[in-house]
């Protein structure tokens, strides 16, 4: 007796873990009856459903993301472009999402499809420069807009798609790099003209300070020179003029000591003054005859 | 009884159950005999329930999950939670500081802050300006977890969101901006930009993430013009040292020329002085002697005349010619020659003789 309440309890315990199950708060499921969608659960706690009959497939609830591989894309004028793009999306609703994609694998491809098809539209009517600055928000604003309706289909709600990254193709970006060069070359150039113009400026200027300096020197040095002059004028002509005879006189005797060397020859008359007594000794005052 | 109980050691699985089964039935029975059996029971209970009980550290939260659904979220402490299979528990560290690198890795053992082994990949690094040129950027992003709950169920793999996310934030931040702003004066703004961008798609994402800090560590030209942006630096060097040079040659020039002018002026001043002196002492040594020559005109002239003739003859040539041989002293030149002839003193002297 015992032992068979034993065994039925047992059994008991065995169905009750087959029936009953938990739905984290991070997935969401769906109770399939021979392949047959029977209920859906979205909110996390403890269910049951009858076992061996029903299965359970879960779903992630949380929000997932499709990291795509770079594709090249062609631009409104012409250029060629790699753009790798991201998508967040979750599963809104799993039967939906089962039915038409059935596993997160499968949707991850589709999805990738539809925005890559989408972007390349976009892209193709975008310059390349507004791509990469202004418009970059603005284009992934309306694919993101046109993905969500048509991932709705699939039970999948797109949170928003992104561009990641934007670059230029290899051979392309070697042409930017040399145009950088280019660019960077003129700059360089412009500094160092600058800095000859500065130079020459400030060397001129430097040049002009000093003639400027100098010039102003010798007017005042002149001026005082003329006023030394004017001074020593005056000062001879107020003492000579006291005698200007007298002046002449010992002036001159004054001068001949300075023009007269030994190498001047002079031829005096016998008759000169200064020979006066060299053939008579004359006679004195006040015995003339 | 004692007995039994060893006796029950061996046989095979099928006998063991039906044996296990036998000593339940046993052990019920025993139940509502004597204490040791609650006392085992008890024991059992308490260690279940000694399992719900966990430890928050000082800086974690837990939560606390019933059948899967979150009812709780506690602070740091000793907890309690009904033991398995009813409910369980996740602990997040919220003030832990992680990081995650874009556009680069480090390798090998490195310290907080140090680069260590930095590598950059340039599949990360390089992207396009707002000018089209290319840049190569590394970025630290610092994070925390600010919402736990949002962090553990909100998106899957948060932290790969993050990354991708930071990506997709520093590009569009650079790729709204010129080259030489997100190199120089706009760097801090580029980089409040990607925060800021980081920020709002977490937020989005439902990541439970903050981001405390996003620095800029390196924003360079890519390495295939490096040696071109160098080479702006070193021009631009070159203009400040052209700068320098000549104004080096200013200070230099300038003082000297003042210099000069100085002793332009201080000579002049000098004539000047030594001018009115000199001046003034030919005009006193002229009123002295003249004062003294008005006493007695005639000696003092000849006297003076006579002086000077002394000091300024003796050492010439003299000719005297004889004043009644008239017709001047035309027949006799040149006077020079003669002199320097060897007749010459003596056909003077001898004409004199006629």
């Amino acid at each position: 007796m015992v032992r068979l309440l034993v065994g039925l309890g047992l059994i008991l315990v065995f169905v009750a873990a087959q029936a009953s199950f938990t739905i984290g708060e991070w997935e969401q499921g769906m109770v399939v009856q021979f392949g047959d969608p029977k209920r859906i659960i979205q909110e996390p706690g403890l269910y049951f459903k009858l076992p061996g009959v029903q299965n359970l497939v879960r779903f992630e609830k949380r929000i997932l993301t499709t990291d795509a591989r770079e594709a090249e894309y062609i631009t409104l004028d012409k250029k060629r472009v790699l753009v790798d793009h991201v998508s967040r999306w979750r599963i809104e609703d799993p039967l939906q999402f089962y039915r038409s994609v059935r596993d997160r694998i499968r949707a991850m491809a589709r999805l990738d499809d539809i925005i890559s098809a989408r972007l390349r539209q976009e892209i193709a009517t975008h310059n390349f420069l507004d791509l990469i600055r202004e418009n970059r928000e603005e284009i992934m604003a309306i694919v993101t807009k046109d993905t969500r309706t048509t991932a709705k289909d699939f039970g999948i709600m797109v949170t928003d798609v992104r561009i990641k990254r934007l670059d230029l193709p290899d051979e392309v970006q070697s042409s930017v790099f040399a145009r950088m060069r280019a660019e960077r070359e003129r700059i360089a150039k412009r500094y160092r003209a600058e800095g000859e113009e500065q130079a020459q400026e400030l060397r001129a200027g430097a040049n002009r300070e000093r003639e400027v300096i100098l010039a102003t020197a010798y007017e005042t040095g002149e001026k005082l020179k003329g006023e030394g002059d004017a001074k020593a004028t005056s000062i001879y002509a107020n003492a000579f003029g006291k005698d200007a005879e007298f002046y002449a006189f010992t002036r001159r005797l004054q001068a001949y000591e300075k023009i007269l060397s030994q190498d001047t020859t002079l031829v005096l008359g016998s008759d000169s003054a200064l020979l006066s007594y060299l053939q008579s000794p004359g006679t004195p005052r006040g015995m003339s005859e | 009884m004692a007995d039994r109980w060893q006796n029950q050691g061996g046989g095979s699985p099928g006998d063991e159950l039906l044996q296990g089964l036998e000593d339940l039935k046993r052990t019920l029975q025993r139940f509502t005999k004597g204490a040791g059996v609650w006392l085992i029971i008890g024991a059992v209970a308490l260690l279940w329930l000694g399992s719900g009980i966990y430890v928050v550290g000082p800086s974690e939260r837990g939560i606390v999950l019933r059948f899967g659904a979150v009812v709780a979220e506690t602070g740091p402490g000793l907890r309690f939670h009904f033991p398995w299979p009813i409910e369980k528990h996740v602990t997040v560290d919220i003030a832990r500081v992680r990081s995650v690198q874009v556009g680069y890795r480090t390798s090998g053992t490195t310290g907080r802050t140090g680069r260590g082994n930095t590598r950059t990949i340039p599949q990360e690094a390089l992207m396009l300006t707002g000018d089209e040129n290319i840049v190569e950027v590394n970025l630290v992003v610092q994070y925390r977890v600010g919402n736990p709950v949002e962090f553990l169920f909100g998106a899957y793999e948060p932290e790969k969101i993050l990354h991708s996310s930071a990506e997709v934030a520093l590009r569009s931040s650079v790729g709204g901006n010129t080259i030489d702003y997100t190199m120089t004066a706009g760097r801090l703004d580029v980089q409040e930009q990607a925060k800021a961008a980081l920020q709002s798609l977490l937020t989005a994402y439902d990541t439970g993430l903050i981001v405390t800090e996003a620095r800029l560590l390196a924003v360079d030209p890519p390495t295939a013009v490096r040696d071109s942006f160098n080479d702006v630096v070193r021009a631009l060097e070159d203009r400040d040292r052209l700068k320098q040079e000549a104004q080096g040659y200013q200070e230099d020039v300038v003082p000297k020329a003042r210099g000069q002018a100085a002793q332009m002026i201080q000579e002049a001043e000098a004539y000047k002085a030594q001018r009115v002196i000199r001046a003034n002492g030919d005009a006193e040594r002229f009123l002295y002697v003249l004062a003294e020559y008005e006493k007695a005109k005639v000696v003092t002239r000849d006297r003076l005349y006579l002086e000077s003739i002394e000091r300024i003859m003796p050492d010439m040539e003299k000719f005297i010619l004889d004043s009644r041989n008239a017709g001047g002293v035309v027949p006799l030149l040149p006077l020079r020659d003669m002199g320097a002839g060897e007749t010459a003193a003596g056909a003077v002297v001898g004409q004199e003789g006629r």
